[in-house]
């Protein structure tokens, strides 16, 4: 959704609050109602809708290559196959893919999420002279940008992050919307356990790291599951900017993979190109590459939902 | 952001003893980030000169001579203008009408499952699709669209049973802002139901009580409380949404639809057109100065919107 120009508030809507609500209705003896039979099915087929293309994936995956040319895909896997697996485990590109991913996801994350708690807890502070002049100027970047052209410039000439996995992490590093959804749950915080640290004289450095940050827990998450999936699923920087193929995270192994299918041939070191499995380990590698969100996702959920009420509604 | 006067009267307190030693400390904290913001935000903004130059990358950015306005008269006569211009605008408009129409449906619906490990199930399930990268999205368009090795695929395969011609998804313009806005649908349906559905939380339960004694259907109810309610919600996500009507996540667009010309007239978008000339023409100046017009006409569409946006949360009780 798009961030600009929200006047973010925390509110006080639980996380998953949705899913608490109860419609009111006697229990007892009622007939369904029409809208609740259509409403039923309606949001099965939607579920359906959003789970087939992914269980296309992983069922093509799954199948031998020489099923998949003559019929396409197929929702169940037969002659069930796992050559593509092999094949990518024995490989060299699909390790250096994941060491790619995790670096970018996790030092991005990090360092994203430990500048935008410190530049909106200075925000939140309401310091005369320096918080609202901060606020304007973080403000600003979310109405206004230099483009592409600049931007590709920046990086490729003044910064030299050509074939650096720094390129597609410092471009993502701090997103606006996020910041001033931080400063919001800052203000949140009670004003009485802050004082209390500065009657004991605790410095400003020493409220901020010690009382603030352990306070902010669910914020925290809520940033660090925005960043990393946002540095997880990030290839357009990769792609601007990473030319050599040992570097490329997985997202980038895939587009190329898209691109150029013959390449998919000479991916696994160990695979004569002959031989090789294309569509399968294609979608082998997309599953692959889903996977870790897949595992992550029960989890991420419950803080993703509360990331977005917290920015997206009330004002 | 302004600060709410409420909230202005009672951050009195945090000023209090706060010596300007120790604003400097904590000015420390933002140093970090006011960085990255004069790099990455900043920056480009003054590179933004380069779409008054004849660029090249020997003399640099600021070393090249001026060629003033010819990059956008290039630009605006090459005929590419009017199409990307409207391609850009017609998706956007496509995309926000059809996520915000799918998550208010979405969001009725799931209002009236019971609460329950079915209703979160189905949640978890169309909330989904939102952490699915570009690439992965378009590695599923191709095999549904086009199947293996452009066989059939899963749509072609059901159009067939209806008698119905096959088509070539992939070489037919006409067809694509929709597939693109379905693809959007999937995306964003789940992702903005939850924020419907937090908005539905806020409606007092009363008014539904009320109606319930009338006599009301829950279809009723929904048609004629709910969406009612929900409305200053909507108008806020259609402002905002407005606001960012000349940008938008392009990579989805261009993962999706590659170097695959025979698309362009419909799919070609300002973003997508940037990044190509950028790529194979090499054109600095040209493209920066498309981007430029991009950021100036996308700045005067986002204003716009957050003044109207700043209309609406005042007089709507809800936001």
């Amino acid at each position: 959704m798009s961030a600009v120009g929200q006047e973010s508030a925390v509110t006080t809507v639980a996380p998953n609050a949705g899913a608490e609500r109860q419609p009111a209705r006697k229990a007892t003896g009622r007939r369904i109602e029409p809208f609740a039979a259509v409403s039923y099915v309606t949001v099965t087929l939607f579920g359906l809708f959003c789970l087939v293309p992914l269980w296309m994936i992983v069922a093509g995956s799954l199948t031998d290559e020489s099923v998949l040319g003559l019929n396409g895909y197929s929702l169940f896997p037969a002659p069930f196959s796992l050559r593509a697996y092999e094949l990518l485990f024995t490989g060299q590109s699909l390790l250096n893919g994941y060491v790619a991913s995790l670096f970018i996801t996790i030092v991005g994350t990090i360092l994203s999420i430990s500048c935008t708690a410190s530049i909106a807890w200075v925000i939140a502070r309401r310091l005369p002279f320096i918080s609202r002049p901060l606020t304007i100027f973080a403000y600003v970047p979310m109405l206004f940008n230099g483009g592409l052209v600049p931007f590709y410039l920046l990086v490729t000439q003044v910064l030299g992050l050509t074939n650096s996995w720094f390129a597609m992490i410092l471009p993502l590093m701090l997103a606006p919307f996020l910041i001033f959804v931080t400063v919001s749950f800052f203000r949140q915080m009670p004003e009485e356990i802050l004082d209390a640290a500065r009657i004991d004289g605790a410095g400003e450095l020493r409220i901020f790291f010690q009382i603030v940050l352990p306070l902010s827990k669910p914020i925290l998450a809520v940033l660090g599951l925005f960043y990393a999936v946002t540095y997880w699923n990030e290839w357009f920087t990769g792609l601007l900017f990473l030319s050599d193929p040992d570097k490329f995270p997985l997202q980038l192994i895939l587009q190329n993979l898209i691109s150029n299918v013959t390449n998919a041939a000479s991916l696994p070191s160990s695979a004569g190109a002959a031989m090789a499995p294309v569509y399968q380990l294609r979608f082998a590698m997309t599953v692959l590459t889903v996977g870790p969100i897949l595992l992550a996702y029960p989890f991420a959920q419950r803080f993703f939902v509360k990331g977005i009420t917290l920015g997206a509604t009330k004002g | 952001m302004t600060v709410p006067k409420a909230r202005a009267v009672a951050a009195g307190s945090r000023r209090r003893g706060l010596s300007s030693r120790d604003s400097l400390v904590l000015l420390l904290l933002a140093v970090p980030g006011i960085a990255w913001f004069l790099v990455f935000a900043y920056g480009p903004m003054v590179g933004l000169v380069v779409a008054f130059k004849a660029f090249n990358i020997r003399d640099g950015i600021f070393g090249s001579p001026w060629n003033g306005l010819a990059n956008f008269r290039y630009f605006l006569t090459s005929g590419d203008a009017a199409t990307i211009v409207f391609n850009t605008v017609f998706l956007n408009a496509l995309f926000l009408g059809a996520s915000l129409f799918a998550g208010l449906v979405l969001a009725l619906m799931l209002n009236e499952i019971r609460g329950g490990p079915y209703r979160r199930f189905m949640q978890s399930v169309i909330f989904f699709p939102y952490f699915v990268s570009p690439i992965v999205i378009s590695i599923m368009l191709q095999v549904i669209l086009s199947g293996v090795g452009g066989r059939g695929g899963l749509v072609n395969n059901l159009l067939s049973i209806v008698d119905l011609p096959q088509v070539s998804w992939y070489t037919e313009p006409g067809a694509w802002p929709w597939i693109l806005t379905i693809v959007k649908v999937w995306q964003l349906g789940g992702y903005t139901s939850v924020i419907f559905l937090a908005a539905i939380t806020s409606i007092s339960e009363e008014v539904y009580e009320a109606a319930a004694l009338d006599g009301a259907s829950r279809w009723r109810m929904a048609l004629s409380i709910t969406v009612p309610l929900l409305l200053p919600t909507f108008a806020v996500l259609v402002v905002l949404g407005v606001g960012r009507m000349f940008f938008g996540d392009f990579a989805t667009i261009y993962a999706i639809v590659q170097d695959n010309g025979v698309l362009f007239p419909t799919t070609d978008v300002i973003d997508t057109y940037v990044f190509r000339s950028l790529r194979m023409i090499g054109d600095f100046g040209t493209t920066a100065a498309i981007g430029l017009f991009q950021s100036v006409v996308g700045f005067v569409f986002v204003a716009a919107a957050v003044m109207v946006q700043r209309r609406f949360q005042k007089e709507s009780s809800i936001l």
